[in-house]
């Protein structure tokens, strides 16, 4: 591995998934090679059915290519089970979903401690006590999801992102489910966090502005890679 | 840690009610189980005990030769209690007057069950006592008093010996209930057979061995009699179908065992259903918890803990909540019963928990599984993983289970066959009938916006799911339908059984010249009375010329002893009648011809017994006069009336040909007590039956059994009502995705409301037609081979079912959609994301 290759904690090479469908096989991605480094913030962008989802369930080790690899701070994704992709996720990875994805059952601090807890963590109440106050929810600590608004629920969902320092942050559209003002401050606290935690940021959004606060933005099409473009990123605050 | 998290979502869950319907499904299987085996058992050990006492013994050996002395001895090797009765007939003479009697002559350990009831004198009250008279003395039943015109203390002569009267004799507990000797017995100690010199060689006797021991001590010692047992030997056991409650607590328990079995069942179901719900609401967390590095191995552990916990839970709330019915339920009836229920054994407690063990464990395995397959993805491809909830394995497991269940409840096989091929066969027939019904709602034209063309679109909508639900609505008020009826049929049955107007004296041995003056007496009194009936006793002394004694006895097996009882089958009663009585029905051949020739109706449990077919002659021997009568006829008698019955009926035209005595039976109220003793002063060789007791305690029992199983009943509805609303609950989260749509579109919320209402209704009522209809065919087959009634057919049900099932379905689908509608729009949009 290059010394280049290892400052990338992404490494997309040939990446090309395809679905077994009853009109035959279809070509979701196709060929896909790109870079991440470490710090970084990547934008994937593209329009509804492009194919950046399946991208970013690819990057994440949550599903696993038909050709092609990924590598993930060194680790190559197909040459693992499913179990140890867990392990990576929980060691390196922290995610930010559209529908927010709480877990019903669970308070907001237990949401956040979740992940920790998961991955066997004793501190993970503190942690997580920090990062509630850190998105300004430490008063909703015992309210369950059901009892937060919209914006509430995905400040807790980035509170649970950034819980045991992941590495690669993974978020996919995360203020598509907000109104523009609450969208908005979920975008800034993303940023904040990210530039506090030093963490890489892979962001599929269809919104080009959310984009262009992203120091690349790679262009999908088609389930192609169209273009990336770099150093756009706009320095935020 | 992950235990900690474990426990955590599992008190969260539970709290959120998402763990109720598994828990009460569990819980219901468990107090199901554990109130009705305990409940049974304790009946069951009950009529053992109150059987033994009918047999004063276990078991007993008969015969009409004496004993080889070994069988006593062997007897005392397996440690059994074992007594010694001699029976003879014999006459006693006292103050000149000498009447034939039956005499019974005991050793000291007699009875080895029960006890013996007597009066110091005749005026006294009747008390129990342990054992018979000593050596000198003799016990004499009431009626030898008025005929012999002694009292307590006198003496008298019996065969060769002179014996002083020391008690009278009220009732022994293996007294025949009903017979002509009934009334002329005397109790007289072993050891006095000798002075009577009344048994000679060559006497007419009858020698019986009484045993009791544990079950496995008796078992034991009849694998070592078994070989050696001569035909006439006859080994006796304390099944006794002739006794009038019997047959109706020998019911009571088959209802209890299908009740159970029922209840099984629906619990069953109910778990079934409510587990794969609950596995499948955990889809998102099991993949959101996959997204954010949980291994497999933790989500296993997390879940398993929590079906563990679950199971723990109900199991211990079902054992509770089932041994204080089960306590409530027995000691109610026991004060009716006038009896003390003896306390189960540990069986219902290993039964009951085990059954909740195999319920959690055997119905939420498979959605478990496939709760651990969800792949993490499904967090970006929201219905990933969906695909799984259908499960043929789970659905094959849970048919296996539910088979399994049932045949360790009721350990009986055929039983369980029968009503779970019934029920696989419902389950055809009702998918078939459901993907027709919703095929063809298709055309019907509605008018659009109403909310019974939504009601229809949306029943068509979800045609297999419908399907489903409409087959577990079914099976509910199928199997609530069925035991509603099968309880009604019962009680009126035995209800009918003892009328209030019903006899409660039987007056028996009237000459044919005190016929006329006894009517004249209970008519001048007002007095209530049947028909007086022809009897003369008689023995079967031969079949088609064949010695009865030298024809090979089947009588070995316990299975084979229904006609067996003293006084019946050594000289049964018989009578003759020109018309089939009440309560008897031929099952076999014709009744009397009218022809010259003798003939005979058999009851049919002799027909094996005696092994006989129609058109053998027997040879009955009546005070040495022997008679020839053709088997024209085999009849069912209802033993479980109390009424007077026949083993044999011969014809009409044997009128004149043997000396009879009269028999009837009269209603006697207590202001006749007087009357009573009058008309035996001066009829003394009449004798009276009292067979109030019985009545009255038949009667208690027939209340509180019926109660009993009306509580039976009523936990099989819980059972019934939560797989509804298990069914409906699944149903609702599938709609809730539509009524948001609705809901946002602008539609009212009383439309939503009440299309759902219609929705449920149609398909309550619907499932309630299908199960009225299955219930009754069901019925028919049950009542007439479990139950041996006669199948009829219930219209009301037909009615009952839709009605029922209309109303029950649509008020608990529209109270949930009502309470889900409470919310605000956004509310349901942000539950649904």
């Amino acid at each position: 591995m290059s010394v280049l290759s290892q400052l990338n904690v992404i490494q997309v090479s040939g990446l090309t998934k395809s679905v077994t469908t009853l009109e035959g096989s279809l070509t979701i991605l196709s060929d896909i090679n790109f870079s991440v480094k470490s710090g970084e913030s990547v934008a994937i962008v593209g329009a509804s059915g492009s194919g950046k989802s399946t991208l970013l369930s690819l990057l994440a080790g949550l599903d696993v290519a038909t050709q092609g690899e990924v590598h993930l701070d060194g680790d190559a994704l197909s040459t693992l089970d499913e179990e140890a992709r867990a392990r990576i996720r929980a060691e390196k990875i922290g995610f930010v979903f559209q529908s927010f994805m709480l877990v019903q059952s669970l308070t907001a601090l237990e949401n956040v401690m979740l992940p920790a807890e998961l991955a066997g963590d004793h501190d993970a109440k503190a942690q997580a006590l920090e990062l509630l106050d850190k998105v300004g929810l430490s008063h909703r600590l015992a309210h369950y999801p059901s009892q937060l608004s919209g914006g509430e629920q995905q400040r807790v969902a980035i509170a649970r992102a950034f819980i045991g320092s992941p590495k690669i942050l993974f978020a996919d559209e995360p203020s598509a489910n907000l109104d523009s003002k609450n969208g908005h401050l979920i975008e800034t606290l993303l940023f904040d966090l990210n530039k506090q935690n030093g963490t890489t940021l892979v962001l599929v959004t269809h919104d080009e502005q959310l984009a262009k606060q992203c120091q690349r933005i790679v262009h999908i099409e088609g389930g192609q890679l169209e273009k990336i473009i770099e150093g756009v990123a706009i320095s935020v605050g | 840690m992950w235990v900690k998290l474990a426990v955590k979502l599992f008190a969260r869950e539970f709290r959120r009610g998402e763990l109720t319907i598994i828990f009460a499904a569990i819980a219901l299987a468990v107090l199901t189980v554990f109130s009705l085996s305990s409940i049974t058992e304790r009946i069951g050990l009950n009529i053992a005990q109150k059987s033994s006492d009918f047999i004063a013994a276990d078991r007993r050996l008969s015969s009409n030769h004496a004993f080889d002395p070994k069988i006593l001895l062997q007897a005392n090797e397996f440690d059994l209690k074992t007594a010694k009765m001699l029976y003879f007939d014999s006459m006693l003479f006292a103050n000149d007057e000498l009447v034939l009697s039956s005499v019974k002559a005991t050793t000291a350990t007699y009875p080895l069950r029960g006890k013996i009831s007597i009066k110091d004198d005749l005026n006294s009250q009747p008390y129990d006592v342990d054992d018979g008279p000593k050596s000198g003395s003799v016990w004499l039943s009431e009626g030898l008093f008025y005929s012999l015109g002694v009292k307590v203390g006198d003496n008298v002569e019996l065969g060769a010996g002179v014996f002083n009267i020391s008690k009278v004799l009220v009732k022994e507990p293996d007294a025949p209930f009903f017979s002509l000797s009934g009334n002329k017995r005397v109790l007289l100690s072993y050891s006095d057979i000798e002075t009577t010199q009344a048994v000679q060689a060559g006497s007419r006797v009858f020698h019986r061995l009484l045993f009791a021991g544990t079950e496995q001590q008796l078992s034991d010692y009849y694998t070592w009699l078994k070989p050696q047992l001569k035909s006439n030997q006859n080994w006796q056991g304390i099944k006794d179908r002739q006794s009038p409650l019997g047959d109706n607590l020998e019911r009571a328990e088959r209802f209890l065992l299908l009740a159970g079995l029922f209840g099984i069942m629906l619990a069953a179901v109910a778990m079934a259903v409510s587990a794969k719900r609950y596995c499948e609401r955990q889809y998102d967390p099991v993949a959101m918890m996959k997204t954010l590095g949980g291994s497999r191995r933790v989500i296993r552990n997390i879940f398993l803990l929590h079906l563990s916990l679950v199971t723990a839970f109900s199991i211990v709330a079902g054992l509770i909540v089932g041994f204080i019915l089960q306590t409530i339920g027995a000691d109610y009836l026991a004060q009716f019963m006038g009896t003390e229920l003896p306390q189960a054994g540990i069986r219902p407690w290993l039964l009951s928990g085990f059954i909740g063990l195999v319920c959690a464990l055997m119905f939420s395995l498979k959605p478990l599984l496939d709760l651990f397959d969800i792949p993490p993805l499904r967090v970006l491809r929201r219905n990933l993983g969906d695909s799984l909830a259908v499960s043929k394995v789970h659905i094959v497991l849970s048919m296996m289970t539910i088979f399994v269940l049932m045949w360790l409840f009721s350990g009986d096989i055929i039983t369980t066959l029968i009503l779970f091929a019934s029920t696989l066969f419902v389950i055809a027939i009702l998918f078939a009938i459901s993907r027709l019904l919703f095929a063809a709602g298709r055309r019907l034209g509605l008018s659009p916006g109403s909310s019974w063309s939504l009601a229809i679109a949306t029943l068509q909508k979800r045609a297999n799911a419908n399907a489903i639900q409409l087959i577990s609505f079914a099976l509910a008020i199928k199997l609530m339908l069925f035991l509603v009826v099968l309880k009604n049929d019962m009680i009126s049955d035995w209800q009918m059984q003892v009328p209030a107007d019903a006899p409660n004296m039987f007056i028996i041995n009237i000459a044919e010249q005190e016929v006329d003056p006894i009517k004249k007496f209970f008519n001048d009194r007002k007095i209530t009375h049947e028909a007086f009936y022809p009897v003369f006793s008689g023995r079967v002394d031969a079949v088609n010329g064949e010695e009865f004694s030298r024809r090979k006895s089947k009588q070995e097996g316990e299975e084979k002893e229904e006609g067996e009882r003293e006084g019946v089958s050594r000289e049964p009663n018989l009578t003759w009648l020109a018309s089939l009585p009440e309560g008897n029905e031929i099952t076999e051949g014709q009744w009397f011809s009218g022809g010259d020739a003798i003939e005979v109706s058999v009851f049919e449990g002799w027909k094996d017994v005696l092994d006989l077919e129609l058109g053998d002659t027997l040879t009955i021997l009546v005070n040495e006069q022997k008679l020839s009568a053709k088997v024209t006829s085999f009849r069912s008698v209802d033993w479980g009336s109390l009424k007077p019955n026949f083993v044999m009926i011969l014809s009409p035209n044997m009128a004149g040909k043997v000396p009879v005595t009269y028999f009837s039976a009269a209603k006697l109220k207590s202001e006749h007590t007087k009357d009573i003793s009058r008309l035996l002063q001066r009829y003394p060789t009449v004798s009276m039956i009292d067979i109030k007791a019985q009545i009255e305690q038949a009667q208690s029992i027939i209340a509180q059994v019926s109660l009993a199983i009306g509580f039976v009943l009523s936990i099989v509805l819980v059972s019934g009502a939560l797989v509804l609303i298990s069914q409906v609950q699944a149903s609702l989260a599938e709609r809730m995705q539509e009524m948001v749509i609705l809901r946002t579109l602008g539609a009212k919320g009383r439309l939503i409301k009440l299309a759902t209402l219609y929705e449920f209704m149609l398909l309550g009522a619907i499932a309630g037609l299908v199960a009225a209809i299955v219930s009754d065919i069901v019925l028919m087959v049950i009542q007439q081979q479990l139950f041996d009634v006669e199948g009829r057919m219930h219209p009301y049900i037909w009615l009952l079912g839709p009605a029922s099932g209309g109303i029950f379905v649509s008020v608990i689908g529209y109270f949930m959609v009502a309470n889900t509608m409470k919310q605000n729009t956004q509310g349901l949009l942000r539950k649904l994301s």
